[in-house]
């Protein structure tokens, strides 16, 4: 047996120059890995919350099983939700992708909702009063209103999308949480440690970007602190 | 909508009630004659020694002109379905372990055993089971990688530990490090309780010789830790094997298993087969330690013994 090297990964240190320079192209592939399975998810799951809100706000009747079962889908374990996604899904991103979509679900129906709901009857009243008909009034008044809070929704649910990514490790798409458990089993510092701070770094990266999206979007919100 | 929530509902319970074995639509592949895919995928079982032989393989299927590409699973629950169905195409297994594994899930967890600590009933016992599900097993080299039980050094001086027979006879209460599946393995907590007569109190689910279950020995949570023959940290946490002294382990020779319609070539045969006449025990160990320890790349690390070996250009 030769003698062990002498350097930050054989010391196993937290932090480790030799370590990002090594694995520069792994950690590369695991972000992307790791920002593809984000976006795609809540970029669906935005897809069916939105519907899902709208019809919940149109009948009233709607709302009470929407809100139920997306909740009930929330308290699913992550990890259950991945073995009970198997059979359907098999070994791939699109088994990861489908939980983070189930979960992003509760999160934005629920602010989507709430958005839609807090738009005032006189404003609804005055648009059919200029002759709005009923699709013309979501897309151009009520939508717009429940912006601040469909956003609030959207951020929380890809934030927490960013985390929960890290259990598809289980089935070898987690992103970065394949390094985080793979490091986790031989207890590797310094990969424990720089797989989690990107992992932070993505969740407020993406945070920021969401916000500077809403800035841009809802300008009559600025005019009004302005 | 109360439509959806009973579909939903309806939906999550059929999730729950097909998960085992080919379904009948791909039936034909369990028959169908040996395939050659150009593209195969190398399923890792997520451990050291797992990562450093999916490596391993996939660079000599490289060599052998294959586009390879390796996917990380947590367990053989998990990969072994995706073995069947082709989504993984070739896996590094453990003959004896495989041979059991596949025997309770195909005649039940209460069926009597089929491995044992001879190689050859074992690989005829393991061929049987696997074949009617549209595996081949290649054939086996000379590494064996059995699963071994540690305790700390000063426990084992304390009681006179050198044998887990010496274990047994002790009456000590143990609670075992190991994976969860260690429940129902004849060769985990129900044989140290039969054959030994060791008083497991519990089994943590810490993983298979992880750091996490090797602490956990080492801080005294744990009493025994369920790691490898090929485990090279040991001393690192100041554990020692007993030994196993009534022959409990069995023939856990490394073996690859592929995907018949998919990898079932000669042609991967012949790539895969060139590491069994090199590949010895001890240097898994050596491997293990400069991953592990050393926190080398297994990609690194097994291309450079392929080349040190002439295996690989």
């Amino acid at each position: 047996m030769t003698a062990p090297p002498d350097d930050c990964l054989a010391r196993n240190e937290w932090i480790c120059g030799a370590y990002l320079s090594t694995r520069r192209q792994i950690l590369l592939d695991a972000v992307v890995q790791h920002l593809q399975l984000t976006s795609v998810s809540v970029l669906i799951g935005l897809a069916i919350a939105l519907p899902l809100a709208v019809l919940a706000r149109r009948w009233t009747l709607a709302a009470g099983p929407v809100l139920g079962v997306t909740t009930i889908l929330y308290t699913i374990p992550s990890l259950a939700m991945f073995s009970l996604l198997l059979p359907l899904y098999g070994l791939s991103a699109g088994l990861v992708v489908a939980g983070l979509v189930l979960y992003s679900l509760t999160l934005l129906v629920r602010n989507i909702l709430a958005g839609l709901r807090a738009v005032p009857q006189e404003t609804r009243q005055a648009a059919r009063g200029l002759g709005y008909g009923p699709i013309r009034l979501l897309l151009t008044v009520e939508l717009p209103l429940a912006l601040p809070a469909a956003m609030a929704g959207l951020r929380i649910a890809t934030v927490s999308a960013v985390s929960l990514v890290t259990v598809g490790a289980i089935v070898g798409f987690g992103g970065l949480g394949n390094l985080i458990y793979a490091g986790m089993n031989t207890y590797f510092k310094a990969q424990v440690l720089t797989a989690s701070v990107l992992c932070v770094l993505i969740a407020v990266a993406a945070d920021v970007l969401l916000l500077g999206v809403q800035w841009l979007i809802t300008p009559w919100a600025r005019a009004a602190r302005g | 909508m109360r439509g959806r929530a009973a579909v939903t509902a309806a939906g999550l319970l059929a999730l729950t009630a097909c998960s085992t074995g080919p379904s009948l639509e791909n039936r034909g592949e369990v028959t169908a004659s040996p395939g050659d895919s150009h593209h195969l995928t190398i399923g890792s079982a997520g451990f050291t020694e797992s990562d450093l032989l999916a490596q391993m393989y996939a660079q000599l299927l490289n060599q052998a002109g294959y586009r390879t590409s390796l996917l990380t699973v947590a367990n053989r629950e998990l990969y072994e379905p995706a073995l069947e169905s082709g989504q993984i195409d070739v896996v590094p297994e453990y003959a004896a372990t495989l041979a059991d594994w596949l025997n309770a899930k195909t005649h039940g967890a209460d069926a009597p055993p089929v491995g044992s600590p001879d190689l050859e009933a074992t690989m005829k016992a393991l061929r049987e089971l696997a074949t009617p599900r549209g595996l081949t097993v290649l054939p086996p080299g000379r590494a064996v990688d059995q699963n071994a039980f540690a305790v700390t050094a000063a426990y084992a001086r304390q009681h006179h530990l050198k044998t887990l027979s010496d274990l047994g006879a002790s009456k000590l209460k143990v609670r075992l490090a190991a994976g969860d599946e260690c429940v129902q393995r004849p060769y985990c907590e129900p044989g140290l309780k039969k054959v030994y007569g060791i008083d497991i109190t519990g089994i943590d689910p810490k993983g298979v010789g992880t750091t996490q279950a090797k602490r956990a020995v080492q801080e005294g949570r744990d009493q025994m830790v369920l790691t490898t023959t090929t485990d090279a940290t040991l001393d690192q946490f100041g554990l020692v094997l007993l030994a196993d002294d009534k022959h409990l382990q069995n023939a856990d020779y490394v073996v690859p298993v592929v995907n018949r319609s998919r990898a079932g070539s000669a042609r991967v045969a012949r790539a895969l087969g060139r590491l069994n006449d090199v590949l010895t025990t001890a240097d898994l160990a050596d491997m293990n330690r400069q991953v592990d320890s050393w926190r080398r790349l297994p990609a690194d690390v097994a291309r450079t013994y392929l080349k040190d070996k002439g295996l690989l250009k």
